[in-house]
Formats: structure tokens, sequence, C-alpha cells
């Protein structure tokens, strides 16, 4: 069996409507979405509402967070003045567009979802807010799956679809306790387990140097994991978004692939509220 | 030549307070942290925070971060926004809770909660519990794979940490792993080695713990103890 | 001999770095001057604001500034290399036989800086080559920075969203900005050229609030976002409370302030 994983929608009703019908035309139908639903893009009710119709599983992104929480990403996220000042504009709109039904449904949200051995969240096992970034310290990438007792961790938040298999670990030791109790220095070498984390990229917010939507495949049979890569109508949410009133320069962004506002790049860095 | 001194733990206690003191003076050890647990449920702490503010002469002049006792009262007393002291009232209950609020005097709190979640010296993090939590509790049983996360967090490479209350150093001297890495670019692998890293359990109450920056010697101790036991740290 | 040079060309074909290398390679005293210019058809003139002038000043200790009588005037003979640039979209018809603009003569005989020659670019073969640029009808728009401090991540996305066509067509684009670390960096951006030259002013100013020198923007382009572009550079800039949380501990006693200047 197959099963798709999305992630990072960013209230993009193109981008999401063209990845489930990627996704329906390979006959997959078990999807789980890592949250994001909404955030800078113009159709944050829509994409919910579609979300909801077609009953896919989803854990809450911090966008989800905040926008029912009121403004809760802390500061040091956004890597710039300007970002955060666009982060919070697209905050307000979006906060003032979604219907109460639909932000209830956000709040409803669980932080994670589990299938046996797979876990699937937003950011990290930690929190919505960490970035598990492709090339971050590998023992602390795998210390997030092993914490988290799972065997493969999906993770969005990054934007930048990824797969990485962590094995042949080995960690060794020389332990000493108190001098009351002294013993022998004791010698140990710990064998690590495989582990592996797949970032689903981002459906409604590219930032893979191209503008087309991507997200995951699972194929159970053989456990193996497909990046997909969906072109999807940029200019109808392009237009939407100058039509919504939201800042004309995130339509630039999105024309162009970058994301709306830059992605803070500490990869360790963990929001502490 | 520089020497540390690192305790923890004293929950109000004075006598221990000042035991320890004591023979810090008959040691050429230049600076004293406290980690935190400066206060606790079981007594009064008025008079060993009045001590640690304001120091005896020949005290030696202590630094202080707050611990897991600190932050359950400071977050009942309102300094931690919304939250309380909902751990403490989940382990103990409410009657834990009256007890710790019953040891500090009010006039105390502007101090405590103007104490930091830790220290960064030279290389080393000193700190209660880890960089992921004040109430983190490591071992000597803690799985390594976790003592080097909490490392890699403080990009330390000597972790200091008082939560257990044991007396412990581990030290992680090699080993390594693999990543391979696929991305809408391709494939590529990459291998990581062990960074040599130390974690330190400080010790609690009477177990201290002294550190010479200069060597990386360790040496655990217990006030009242013999001095000279065997400084058998390991370099 | 005094050596008295008019560099003329349209803007961004590389008169102001010329004219700093061959200052910066005379031994003798060295003067500059900056000319208005005169608008074209359809060619408004590039309103520079001093940036020019400021950059050389920073990197030749001890320039004169000949737009000063005073400056210009105290030369009696000897090895002045004095330097005139005048943007100019084409060179020009009407010239006389050193290949001056009758229309300069009268500004530049008060000053007693009757240039010897002019070279100009695209024209002599001593400058070097320029990239051809059709200049047509291109719009100039400037904005008064003084006393802007930038936050340097936003200062990064707003030059790379202004340069890459974020805010209408962008052909050149130069200014001056202050970073609150009290250095002010010189960016300079042509679109047949490859990259942004930034560079560092030599002069840093205090950590004392906000710096008086020169800082400006300058672009030239088609179809401008003049709106937009002032709506990014309000939320790049840093207000007086953050400016001060910055400067604070740069200052030796780390002491804030007692007067935001």
């Amino acid at each position: 069996m197959a099963h798709a994983v999305i992630s990072c929608l960013h209230a993009n009703l193109a981008a999401t409507e063209a990845v489930l019908c990627d996704i329906d035309q390979l006959g997959i139908d078990t999807i789980t979405c890592l949250g994001d639903l909404v955030g800078y893009g113009p159709q944050p009710n829509e994409v919910v509402e579609l979300i909801r119709a077609r009953q896919i599983p989803s854990c809450q992104g911090c966008w989800d967070e905040d926008i029912i929480e009121g403004l809760n990403s802390c500061e040091c996220s956004y890597p710039s003045q300007l970002a955060e000042r666009r982060g919070q504009r697209a905050h307000h709109w979006t906060a003032a567009q979604l219907s109460e039904e639909n932000k209830a449904f956000l709040a409803s949200l669980p932080l994670s979802l589990r299938r046996d051995r797979l876990l699937f969240v937003h950011g990290s096992p930690n929190s919505q807010h960490e970035y598990l970034l492709p090339d971050m310290n590998a023992f602390a990438a795998l210390e997030r799956v092993e914490a988290a007792q799972a065997d493969t961790l999906f993770c969005g938040h990054t934007h930048r679809p990824y797969v990485r298999e962590l094995r042949e670990g080995v960690i060794k030791m020389r332990l000493r306790r108190a001098v009351a109790n002294p013993g022998p220095d004791i010698e140990r070498e710990v064998d690590l387990p495989v582990r592996r984390i797949v970032n689903a990229g981002s459906v409604g917010e590219p930032r893979h140097g191209g503008t087309s939507a991507t997200y995951v495949i699972h194929h159970e049979q053989d456990d193996s994991v497909e990046i997909r890569e969906v072109p999807y109508d940029v200019e109808r949410t392009c237009q939407a978004i100058v039509a919504a009133g939201l800042p004309p320069l995130f339509a630039w962004r999105l024309r162009h692939g970058f994301e709306y506002a830059e992605r803070a790049d500490d990869a360790s860095h963990v929001c502490e509220r | 030549m520089a020497m540390w001194a690192l305790l923890s733990g004293l929950r109000g206690d004075l006598t221990v307070y000042a035991a320890v003191q004591a023979e810090l003076r008959r040691q050429r050890v230049d600076t004293l942290f406290v980690l935190g647990d400066l206060i606790g449920p079981e007594r009064e702490a008025n008079a060993l925070l009045e001590r640690l503010q304001q120091p005896r002469r020949g005290d030696l002049q202590p630094h202080c971060i707050y611990g897991w006792w600190e932050e359950q009262l400071l977050a009942e007393r309102g300094f931690r926004g919304e939250r309380r002291a909902d751990a403490l009232r989940q382990s103990g209950g409410e009657a834990a809770v009256a007890a710790l609020l019953q040891a500090v005097d009010p006039g105390h709190m502007a101090w405590l909660a103007s104490l930091q979640f830790g220290f960064v010296e030279l290389d080393c993090a000193l700190l209660h519990g880890s960089s992921t939590d004040v109430g983190d509790s490591l071992t000597a049983d803690t799985a390594p794979l976790q003592l080097l996360d909490r490392l890699t967090r403080m990009e330390a490479n000597r972790l200091f940490t008082a939560r257990s209350g044991e007396q412990f150093c581990v030290e992680l001297c090699g080993g390594g792993i693999e990543s391979r890495l696929r991305d809408l670019e391709g494939e590529r692998q990459q291998h990581q080695s062990v960074p040599s890293r130390k974690v330190i359990g400080v010790g609690s109450g009477l177990h201290y713990t002294l550190y010479d920056p200069g060597s990386d010697h360790i040496a655990f101790r217990r006030a009242g103890g013999p001095i000279h036991a065997t400084g058998r740290g390991f370099v | 001999m005094n050596r008295i040079l008019l560099i003329s060309g349209p803007p961004g074909c590389g008169k102001t770095s010329w004219i700093l290398s061959q200052l910066q390679a005379h031994k003798g005293p060295c003067g500059y001057l900056r000319l208005a210019g005169f608008p074209a058809e359809g060619c408004p003139q590039a309103l520079d604001g001093g940036i020019d002038q400021a950059v050389l000043a920073d990197h030749c200790p001890g320039l004169r500034d000949l737009a000063d009588p005073a400056q210009a005037l105290a030369h009696p003979g000897g090895d002045l290399l004095a330097l005139i640039e005048l943007p100019q979209f084409q060179p020009p018809a009407d010239a006389d036989s050193s290949g001056i603009d009758p229309r300069l003569l009268p500004q530049l005989e008060a000053l007693q800086l009757l240039p010897q020659r002019h070279l100009s670019f695209g024209r002599d073969a001593e400058l070097p080559p320029q990239d051809t640029l059709q200049f047509n009808a291109l719009e100039n728009w400037a904005l008064d920075l003084t006393r802007s401090v930038w936050d340097p991540p936003s200062l990064n996305s707003f030059w790379f969203e202004l340069v890459n066509g974020a805010y209408g067509e962008v052909y050149r684009a130069k200014a001056l900005m202050n970073l609150p670390d009290g250095r002010s960096f010189f960016f300079n951006w042509i679109v047949s050229q490859e990259g942004t030259q930034f560079l560092p002013l030599e002069r840093v100013a205090p950590p004392e609030g906000r710096p008086q020198r020169l800082s400006r923007l300058v672009v030239q382009g088609k179809h401008l976002d003049a709106a937009g572009i002032e709506a990014t550079i309000a939320d790049c800039l840093l207000s007086d409370a953050v400016l001060e949380l910055q400067q604070a501990p740069q200052r030796p006693s780390g002491a804030p302030l007692l007067a935001t200047r």
C-alpha cells in the first residue's frame, strides 16, 4: 500500500488542489497532512474546508497554532525585522478571514499522529517551531526520532523535501561515578539504531528553487519514499494574493519560487514557549 | 591556576552550605557556582538566601542560577506568565506547593527572578538540568545519544548538570554515524564522528564537585569527608 | 602642471570607479567635482545626491571638494589632478575644440577649472569599454535616508528584492546605507553587471544614536513602484528603541545614552 504525506499548504488552494489531484491519479487513498494549512496565502478558508471535506488526518502546524492562540511564535524565529513585520501582517489578515468553524477545526488538531512506528509531526517531536534541516547534526537528528520512539519520522516546516537515513551509529563512552562508590571506570560501546527522517516539503510555499508543489509518497511494501514535484497554476494564487489585499511582494516571491518570508536558519533553535 | 567548585540541591539548608564554604576556604578554589535548588519545601530557606546574596566575610562569592524548585516557586508566584507550579502540584500535591510558598519570604522573589538559566564559561555549560529543560534529569545511565544531543544543543564541550543529584562523569570518546540524504538535487552520504565531550553530574547537598578548567581534572567531594581522597579524576 | 580632466558618460558606465582608480594612483593632491549635467530629452539626470563624492572622499583622504571655490582655487600650479564627472547620455554634438559642452564653461571658468581634455565613455579609447545600456525614458527615483539605520538581514532581503525586479524593472541602484554597528555601506548595482558591489566606508560612526552623515538610495528603471519600495524600507529601518538596544553593548561603558540624538 502507498501512503501520501503533504505539509505546509499555506492557504494556497491551486497548489493543494493540484497535489490532491496528483495523489488521486496515482490511486492513493491514504493521506496524512503535517499542518500549516494556513498562513501567508490567500485562501485559508477554502484550503481548510478542502482538507476537512476530504477527511485528511492532519497535525497542527505552527501557523495553525498561532492563528488560534494569538501570535505565539517567538520573535527569534523570524530571520529579520522585515520578515517579522510581513509575517505579522499575514497573521492578522488570516485571523480576520478564517471562520470560527475553521478556527475550531485548527484548534482541534493534534500535535502528532502515530501509526505503529511511523510518527507524523509538523516541526519536530519537541516543538512545532523546531526546524529539522537536512544538514543538522546527525546525532541530534537521530535523537529526535529515537526520543519519539519511531522508526521513521515524517516532518515538514522547512519547506524542503528530503529523505535522510541515519545508520551505523556508534558511541564510545567512559563512565565514572562518585569517589564514595568509585569502582573501575566503565567503558562501553553503544550501537545506535537505524532511523529515518522524511521531510514532506511544502505544497503551498516551496523552497527548493522552483515553483512546483512538493510532497512525498511512502510505499509500505518496500518501505521506500518517493519525493513528488507537482506543477500548478502559480499565477492563479498570485492573482488571489493581490486581490485579497495581501502584500503584493508575497505574489512576487511565490512567482519566483522564494518563500513569502525567509526562514530562520538555526537548525537547533527551539522556541522556548 | 583557577579551580571551580560546583554544588546544588542545598534546598534551604544553611548548615550544609556553611560546611561546604568552610571546606572550600581550605582549598585553592577561586570560583563557586551554585547550580540551582537553593530552596525546597522541607525547611525555611530565608537564612540561606540571605547568606547567598550577602556573603559572610571569608565566604567565596557564590554565582547562582535557578533550579527546578526555584522554577516552581517563580511560576506559582506569577513570574512565568500564565504557568503555575504544575509539575510540583502533580508530583507532590497542594501540600508541597504550600510548603514551598511557606519556605521563602516574598522579599527574596526579586532576587530569585533575576537568576539566570545557566552560565557558559569557557567551553563549559553550567546548568541545573539541561539545555532542553531545567527539569531534565541526566544521570550516569542516561542514553549517550541523549547526552550528546544535550551537549550539541549548547555547543559546549563540557556540560555540568545537577538535576539528578548524582555525581558522575560520562566521557564520550569515540564513534560515529553515517547519514544518507536524498533530496531534489540528488543523493549524498556523510560521516560524522562523535566529538570528545563530557557530561558531569555535580551532586547535591554535601556532595559537590571540583573542576580545574586548565587541566580538565574533575574531583568529586563530600563536605566533611576526606579532602585529599584520591583526586582520581580522569583527564 | 595641474591636470584637469572632464569625464562624461551615461549612468552606470563606470565613471566613478575609473575616477577612484585614477585618484588612488596619483601621488600628488587630488580634487573632484561632480556636475549635475543637463536634462536630455526623455532622460532625467541621475540624482546622485552626493553618494559618489562621499565614497571617493572616504577612500581618498585629503580629496579636495572642487565644488567649494576655496578648495578649487587653492592650487597655484603644481601637480593637482582634478577630475570632473559629468553624467551625460550622449557625447555633446555642439562642443568646442576640446570637446567640452559650452554650457559648462561659465561654471568651470568661475572655479578656474578649464579641462584640458574631455573624455567620454563609449567614445574615447583611454576609458574602459562600457556596457551599452539604453537609458532612454528611464525613471529616476531617490530617497534621502539620512539618520536612518537598517536592520542588516532586512537590508539584505530588500536589496535582493529590489535588484531582482520586485519593485519594477531596475537598471541601476546605488546607495549609501547605515548599519547599527556604525558602518556605512556603499551598494552599487547595475543590470549589465553580475552581482552588487558592496563597499564599506573606512569611517565608522560611533555607536551613539543616529549618524548624521549622508545616506541615500538612488534607483533608475522603468515602472518603478516607489510606494512599494518605501513601504518595504519602512519595515527594514530600526526604531530608536531597537537601535539603542543594539548600540548599548558596543559602548565602552555599556551605559544607556541619556538622550538619543
